[in-house]
């Protein structure tokens, strides 16, 4: 019964700014679909005509193949978690679980027991009839998720549902979230513009930047394959240094990091020789060496962290990196080591220097 | 999509009615005093001549001066009063404060007429202490009519809006920014200056400005203590009713004068405090301390002093209700319920019941559309939401006798014939103390996050079945504390009632000013009682159900 979603080309203006244009999704049924991007992309507006309380200047969405641009908010049946929760302050919490299926003419009897299920779903029964401002942040949550969960919404869209709580609180509660989406199966749209809680919680991400979708894709694809720089730049941290494309007799591809180090390529879409690229490292991709035909430079600073160390070193290049060591391999480096480092050639991605788009072959 | 345009609708359709009654009931009606004040009635040209009228002799134009003058003083020593008051609340733990300050509140919400009252039973021609004064010390001493007179009623009545104000800017003052001034070696009196004054300055200008111009519209204090001494006001009220026939065009040229002035003083004050405002919030407000020693002494000596002078009025009224009298006019020195005898049951009780049921209609009615005008004009903005916005400031900066004889003029010809009815009344009512709800109602709104709404929306509920389940009752707190001083004013409204009333709407604060100035003490204070006793009562009957201790200005 979960049902999909379909953006179609969608336009939003506000006065004579575009802010999303002719933006396309699809959204499968059931699924914990995300929308991450930094602030100011677009990923409220998005949601909100989703939802309706944003008109749609062109394009069209569709809920189960059916157009709803039209239909009023309160006739689409979406349920929604705002970023402040929006709990009636003058109800109880039963009364704010309630309020939906009140206006919604149902009978005593499906209202009880609804209520009955979603409060133990979310974990809420022992504070029915408390005043909301008797309730801990987490609680509220659960109140805001419970209220617009039992109207049995086709589609449950959350807006940074997270981030007025603590982080050890946002942790529990995104495996609630997690949770309950599963149990109830219901099709979710969740909004983010934290990448680590994007990558946790989500089945697929879509990650936006300026009102423009960069990639769609599940939450290790994207880490470990962005198609751009800026998904790589954004997901995770990607050391970026300046490479260029060689090729030998025997048609073997190579990144030329410097004049000593090469790494063969096996994964490069078309490539051209000479061809500049960007080559995005994330810190674990580096591997400390002795050997001269390698990248050099001097630690900067480290930072313990117990489970691995963290080092920042400047390149002989300028560039600046951050390698990660796992703690077991040695003693801790002192700053001013020189150290040399190789990449792992099978993880690192390679962006055009001019497109910033990746050049790695799919599935590659 | 359908639903939602017709909703729109709805929404449009308020605006518009609330906007055509503005129209009827205050731009028009103010049409006709500048029109009668700046045109020839006769030849329909513009003219002057009422202005010229007005300068040309010292025995008006000295009532400008003398508006100016009572204003200037008693706004001055009201803020001198006020800041040292709150401060010392605020800051040195003082025996019963929570009682200091309602007494306080009760003070300020009494009407000024009332206090004018009392103190001429004090020391006035042959009042109490006059007399003790003039046998004692065997001296000629005539009371305290005119300039100090007057001055003496408007501070004791003004300083409380200056005290609550800088109570409530005070408790917004983190203590931190105090302590890290003096981590920084300021020293006490240092701090107050560079620290604690900048901060509540624009507090202290929009106190003192709501002060200046409450004191300069006020009527009937001049009128009952002035003697000879007459303000703008009390001009405009004589040149409109005088016996001699009254002149009309004359009466909206005083008046026009009079909105230029106050309108002016408005503006002064909208720009001053955008100026200087700051937004504070403390997480660590001032923390009361236990004082020692003289320090101790003296504030509880000068905030009781204050307390009970700023009281005093409201318990000589009660006292003097109780006190016999001859003929209504002498005290006998007996105890009696004499004055209650003769007001409740030898005589209409219309006044009473009028008071209650006029303010009680004008009290529904402003609660419903200060509700729209303030969500309107917050949520739904658009261009006729903001010219309501702006208009419903306007009372503020009309006088009460300005108000009265713009009604007038507006409605004593038929089509609206309303001169004398019960309507006129109300509409003198609602438009004086809409503002109050109003502001408190639109200060809610601002606080209840857009995010409710769209939550009810989306759950299902329409607009209108969001209005009035979410957000009207997330309003009425707000509602609630701005009616309250809307109902108390109400009661206590003077300088349009005593231009629009009949014999048939008379209300109470009409009947005590008429009493007093026949003379008929006994009756007056009776009156007076009733009136203070209810205003008392509601305001503890608010606290009680809100369980606030403070009102909304
Ligand atoms: N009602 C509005 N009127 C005009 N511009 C708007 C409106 N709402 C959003 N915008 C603009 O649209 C752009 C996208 O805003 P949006 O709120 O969707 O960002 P977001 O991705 O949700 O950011 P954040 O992570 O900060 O919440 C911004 O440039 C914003 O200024
Ligand atoms: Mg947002």
């Amino acid at each position: 019964m979960s049902v999909s979603i379909n953006i179609d080309k969608v336009v939003k203006r506000f006065g004579n700014e575009t802010v999303i244009n002719g933006l396309s999704l699809n959204i499968k049924p059931g699924e914990l679909f995300t929308l991450l991007g930094p602030s100011g992309c677009g990923k409220t507006t998005l949601l909100r005509m989703i939802i309706g309380f944003n008109s749609i200047e062109d394009g069209k969405i569709e809920i189960d193949n059916k157009v709803v641009n039209d239909i009023p908010v309160n006739k689409r049946k979406m349920g929604m978690v705002f970023q402040n929760y929006a709990i009636f302050p003058h109800m109880s919490v039963a009364d704010n679980i309630a309020f939906g299926l009140k206006v919604n003419n149902l009978s005593k009897a499906e209202i009880n027991k609804r209520m009955e299920d979603i409060m133990k779903v979310v974990r809420i029964e022992a504070h029915k009839s408390k005043k909301p401002d008797k309730l801990s942040g987490g609680q509220q949550q659960r109140v805001a998720l419970a209220r617009a969960l039992v109207i049995h919404p086709k589609v449950l869209l959350m807006d940074e549902p997270l981030s007025n709580l603590d982080a050890k609180l946002r942790i529990e509660m995104r495996n609630a979230i997690k949770a309950i989406q599963q149990q109830v199966g219901i099709t979710t749209v969740y909004v983010t513009h934290d990448q680590e809680e994007a990558l946790a919680i989500s089945d697929r991400i879509a990650v936006m930047n300026g009102g423009v979708i960069q990639q769609i894709g599940k939450p290790e694809d994207i880490y470990s394959r962005p198609s751009n720089l800026f998904v790589a730049q954004f997901i995770g941290t990607s050391n970026v240094i300046k490479g260029k494309i060689e090729t030998d007799e025997s048609g073997g591809v190579f990144v030329r990091l410097n004049e000593n180090y090469k790494e063969k390529m096996d994964n490069l879409s078309e490539i051209k020789k000479g061809q500049e690229v960007i080559v995005a490292v994330r810190p674990q991709e580096f591997i400390l060496v002795e050997d001269e035909s390698s990248i050099k430079g001097v630690i900067e600073s480290t930072m313990f962290l117990g489970l691995n160390t963290h080092y920042f070193v400047k390149l002989d290049t300028g560039e600046k990196v951050e390698v990660i060591q796992d703690a077991e391999a040695n003693e801790i480096m002192p700053e001013g080591t020189r150290v040399h480092l190789k990449l792992k050639s099978k993880k690192i991605n390679l962006f055009d220097s001019a497109t910033e788009e990746s050049l790695i072959k799919a599935g590659g | 999509m359908k639903q939602k345009k017709s909703l729109f609708n709805l929404w449009n359709a308020s605006s518009l009615i609330i906007l055509g009654l503005t129209i009827l009931f205050i731009l028009y009606p103010l049409f006709l005093i500048l029109n009668k004040g700046m045109f020839d009635p006769e030849t329909g040209r513009f003219t002057l001549q009422n202005f010229y009228h007005f300068f040309d002799r010292k025995f008006y134009w000295i009532t400008l001066r003398n508006s100016f003058e009572v204003t200037i003083v008693s706004t001055a020593l009201a803020v001198i009063i006020g800041i040292p008051m709150a401060y010392m609340l605020r800051r040195v733990k003082i025996f019963g404060s929570k009682f200091v300050q309602i007494l306080i509140i009760v003070s300020y919400i009494s009407p000024p007429f009332i206090g004018a009252y009392a103190w001429i039973q004090l020391l006035g021609r042959s009042g109490v202490v006059t007399k003790f004064i003039n046998d004692t010390f065997n001296m000629n001493f005539d009371g305290i009519y005119g300039f100090t007179g007057i001055v003496l009623v408007l501070t004791l009545q003004s300083f409380p809006l200056v005290f609550i104000y800088i109570m409530g800017a005070l408790k917004n003052l983190d203590s931190s920014l105090i302590e890290a001034a003096e981590s920084l070696g300021y020293s006490n009196f240092q701090r107050m200056i560079k620290i604690v004054i900048p901060l509540i300055l624009p507090t202290i200008f929009a106190s003192s400005l709501l002060v200046f111009m409450r004191v300069i519209a006020d009527f009937g204090t001049p009128m009952l203590i002035g003697e000879g001494y007459r303000t703008m006001p009390v001009l405009i009220y004589q040149q409109f009713l005088s016996e001699v026939g009254g002149d009309a065009g004359f009466a909206a040229a005083i008046a026009t004068l009079f909105i230029f002035v106050t309108i002016s003083l408005f503006l002064l004050q909208r720009i001053l405090s955008r100026q200087y405002s700051y937004s504070m919030s403390a997480l660590r407000p001032m923390a009361v301390q236990q004082s020692k020693g003289i320090k101790n002494i003296l504030s509880h000596l000068v905030v009781y002093f204050v307390t009970f002078l700023a009281i005093l009025p409201q318990m000589v009224v009660i006292f003097t209700s109780f006190l016999e009298t001859r003929g209504g006019q002498v005290y006998t020195g007996n105890f009696s319920l004499q004055n209650y005898q003769n007001i409740l049951f030898n005589r209409d009780l219309s006044m009473i019941t009028n008071t209650y049921k006029m303010g009680l209609y004008a009290i529904v009615i402003i609660v419903i559309l200060g509700i729209f005008i303030s969500y309107l004009t917050v949520r739904k903005r658009n261009m006729i939401n903001s010219i309501l916005d702006t208009f419903s400031m306007f009372p503020f900066v009309i006088p009460g006798s300005v108000l009265g004889i713009a009604l007038v003029f507006a409605f004593s010809d038929s089509p609206l014939f309303l001169t004398g009815t019960v309507t006129i009344m109300v509409v003198a009512f609602v438009i004086r103390r809409m503002p109050y709800t109003i502001r408190s109602s639109t200060a809610i709104i601002g606080q209840i996050h857009p995010s409710i709404e769209e939550a009810s929306i989306s759950l299902g509920a329409s607009e209108a079945k969001t209005f009035y389940k979410v957000v009207v009752p997330m309003m009425m707190p707000g509602v609630l504390a701005g009616a309250i001083m809307s109902w108390i004013t109400i009661l206590g409204e003077l300088s349009a009632s005593i231009i629009l009333y009949a014999s048939n709407t008379q209300t109470l604060s009409v009947s005590i000013y008429t009493e007093v100035i026949r003379g008929n003490f006994g009756n007056a204070s009776a009156y007076s009682a009733i009136l203070t006793v209810t205003s008392i009562l509601s305001l503890l009957i608010f606290f009680k159900l809100t369980g606030k201790k403070e009102i909304s200005l």
